[in-house]
């Protein structure tokens, strides 16, 4: 729908951008019973941070399994659509915004008295506890907070790189943009031990790479972030590209959803791993 | 000695072989420019796979697309009688793209690969029975551009809804390519599945040449002639949702082919529509070549979409075309 779509690009924009917004210094948070959540990366951290019936809504998108990470675990809660109309009705005493796209709502929420937390959303990996502290800080959860940052961190200590092999990968996404230098993914395939072919293809934070190069000069490891037939979109024709399937028929591939490193939440810890899965493999075979 | 054929003076012949000598060499040029390289064979598996699998399908499709914008446009600047008609300004290729959004959108395309191009066909033929029921067959040169103007709209409006309905967060990203149409990384499945269609359009249009050249004289010197002004209709109809139809569906809106190309070919073809057909034909495949390689020339690592190109190119022609119009038409 037109606000999913829009929330994502606001996402893409954010990764194009590099913006990161300061956080507001807010008053010490009390425990807010009420919350509301506009955005689904904070939807994903308010989830795993406080008890279900705090929360008073969420977006539609936390239940969709296409771009959420914990899509049955948002099941049976209350939905918005982002409205500032919308939000009043619900009287929340805490609403998480995401740093794009809601502007205009955050600022009308906020003359009309509501307390709106701007959660940033995380340019690389080191960006992920920041985005948890905030959300937990802000919902008075400082110590689960914790303990998600420690589990998060310790998981991404096991995804490190134990010897200097460096195996080049691509993430080759709908409408054959690849994430480039300087993007969320970019930190993530670095973390796992991997060099980004992207930048060799000239391109920048995001970009679409030919298929021409992709064959010219292939990754060792190709990861595609969706599957041709997940959404019905003219633009998913390049991952139907017979030169995709023999790209995968030929070198490593894996399949990477978009929705395991779409947000900058502790779950990016699973594409991680995989990624990190996925370099031990090449490794052993190297040798 | 060849038998001369009635009407194909040596004059015609010279034209319609530098043309078609010429798309033949635009033709290899589009096959040896790309990221991997300059050339035509490029060692190793890899290389072969680059030719045959990515160079061939972007060169056969900018060759039978630009074919078909060229002489769709011919067709109907003749067929009209009007020298702003051109598919995608009088809302046919605006047509083609709603229903090629429909057939994927709806998921008919991925039941039946063939529902996309069938799509494109159905959208292109009702979009422009619509025009021409709304400018009225004798409906000046405004009338229809006007027409065409709203049923652009209207498929504009729709195909934004239908994507804006969809649960696809690629939405607005999807609307470009709709709307500036690319010939990047297209794949010789969908070479199979629109060149039937749009050669069988092609064939349909070169059959009113003769009709054409009929109607410089008016309606009544045509059909005591003997043509059939009715089956023209329908052949240059039904041609035209055939190739632009088939040929949209594939790579999305590029425009003004078919207002360029019959106009700076016209002089040379001795202002005849019948020899302007085949002329434009070879003409627009000649353009859209040209200029599929210089986009990659000129930017080889952003992926410059060639609608964006016909675009920059078409538009300034289009104003240049509506001040002579409103001159010749001035009181």
């Amino acid at each position: 729908m037109a606000r999913r779509s829009f929330a994502l690009h606001g996402l893409m924009a954010a990764a194009l951008l590099g913006a990161a917004p300061a956080l507001a210094s807010d008053p010490p948070p009390a425990k807010p019973l009420r919350i509301v959540s506009l955005d689904l990366c904070a939807d994903q951290l308010l989830i795993e941070l406080v008890e279900r019936n705090r929360i008073a809504a969420v977006t539609f998108m936390a239940a969709d399994p296409a771009v959420s990470a914990i899509p049955q675990k948002a099941r049976g809660l209350a939905v918005t659509r982002g409205a500032a109309e919308d939000v009043l009705r619900i009287d929340p005493d805490l609403v998480l915004a995401g740093p794009f796209g809601v502007s205009a709502t955050v600022d009308l929420l906020r003359r009309l008295g509501k307390r709106v937390v701007v959660v940033p959303q995380p340019q690389d990996l080191g960006g992920v506890a920041d985005a948890v502290r905030s959300v937990a800080r802000a919902v008075g959860e400082a110590a689960r907070g914790e303990a998600l940052v420690a589990d998060f961190e310790r998981r991404l200590a096991g995804v490190a790189p134990r010897s200097a092999f460096r195996p080049t990968a691509v993430i080759y996404q709908v409408g054959g943009s690849v994430s480039g230098p300087g993007s969320f993914a970019n930190s993530a395939l670095a973390a796992a031990g991997f060099r980004n072919l992207a930048a060799d293809y000239r391109l920048s934070r995001g970009g679409q790479v030919p298929l021409e190069s992709l064959l010219a000069q292939p990754p060792d490891l190709l990861v595609l972030a969706s599957e041709a037939n997940e959404y019905r979109t003219a633009l998913a024709d390049n991952l139907r590209h017979p030169v995709i399937g023999l790209l995968r028929r030929r070198g490593a591939s894996i399949e990477l959803p978009w929705r395991l490193w779409l947000c900058g939440t502790p779950h990016v810890i699973e594409a991680l791993e995989r990624l990190g899965a996925a370099r031990g493999r090449l490794e052993a075979r190297a040798r | 000695m060849m038998p001369r054929l009635p009407g194909v003076e040596a004059r015609n012949v010279r034209l319609l072989g530098a043309l078609a000598a010429a798309v033949v060499v635009a033709f290899l040029l589009s096959l040896s420019v790309g990221p991997a390289g300059f050339g035509l064979s490029f060692p190793g598996e890899a290389g072969a796979l680059i030719f045959r699998e990515i160079r061939l399908p972007r060169a056969v499709l900018g060759a039978l697309i630009g074919g078909a914008l060229g002489l769709s446009g011919a067709a109907l600047q003749g067929y009209l009688r009007n020298p702003l008609a051109e598919p995608s300004l009088v809302g046919v290729s605006g047509g083609a793209a709603l229903g090629a959004v429909l057939a994927i959108h709806l998921g008919l395309s991925s039941a039946l690969a063939l529902a996309l191009p069938l799509g494109g066909l159905l959208g292109a033929a009702l979009a422009m029975l619509a025009v021409l029921a709304l400018a009225g067959a004798h409906g000046g040169p405004v009338t229809l551009i006007l027409a065409g103007l709203a049923v652009s709209a209207i498929a504009t409006a729709l195909i934004s809804l239908a994507l804006n309905l969809s649960q696809n967060p690629f939405a607005a990203v999807e609307m470009v390519f709709w709307m500036m149409g690319s010939l990047a990384d297209r794949s010789l499945t969908q070479v199979w599945i629109a060149a039937p269609l749009m050669l069988a359009g092609i064939g349909l249009l070169l059959t009113v040449a003769r009709a054409l050249d009929a109607l410089t004289l008016g309606e009544d010197a045509a059909t005591s002639l003997g043509i059939d002004l009715a089956r023209t209709r329908l052949a240059v109809v039904a041609g035209t949702a055939l190739a632009v139809g088939a040929a949209t569906a594939v790579t999305g809106i590029i425009g003004f082919v078919g207002l360029i190309v019959p106009h700076l070919l016209r002089p040379l073809a001795g202002h005849r529509p019948g020899l302007l057909l085949p002329a434009s034909l070879l003409g627009g495949a000649l353009m859209l070549l040209v200029a599929d390689v210089a986009l990659r020339l000129l930017a080889p690592w952003v992926e410059l979409r060639i609608g964006v190109l016909t675009a920059l190119i078409g538009a300034p022609f289009f104003v240049w075309l509506v001040l002579r119009t409103r001159s010749e038409l001035a009181p």
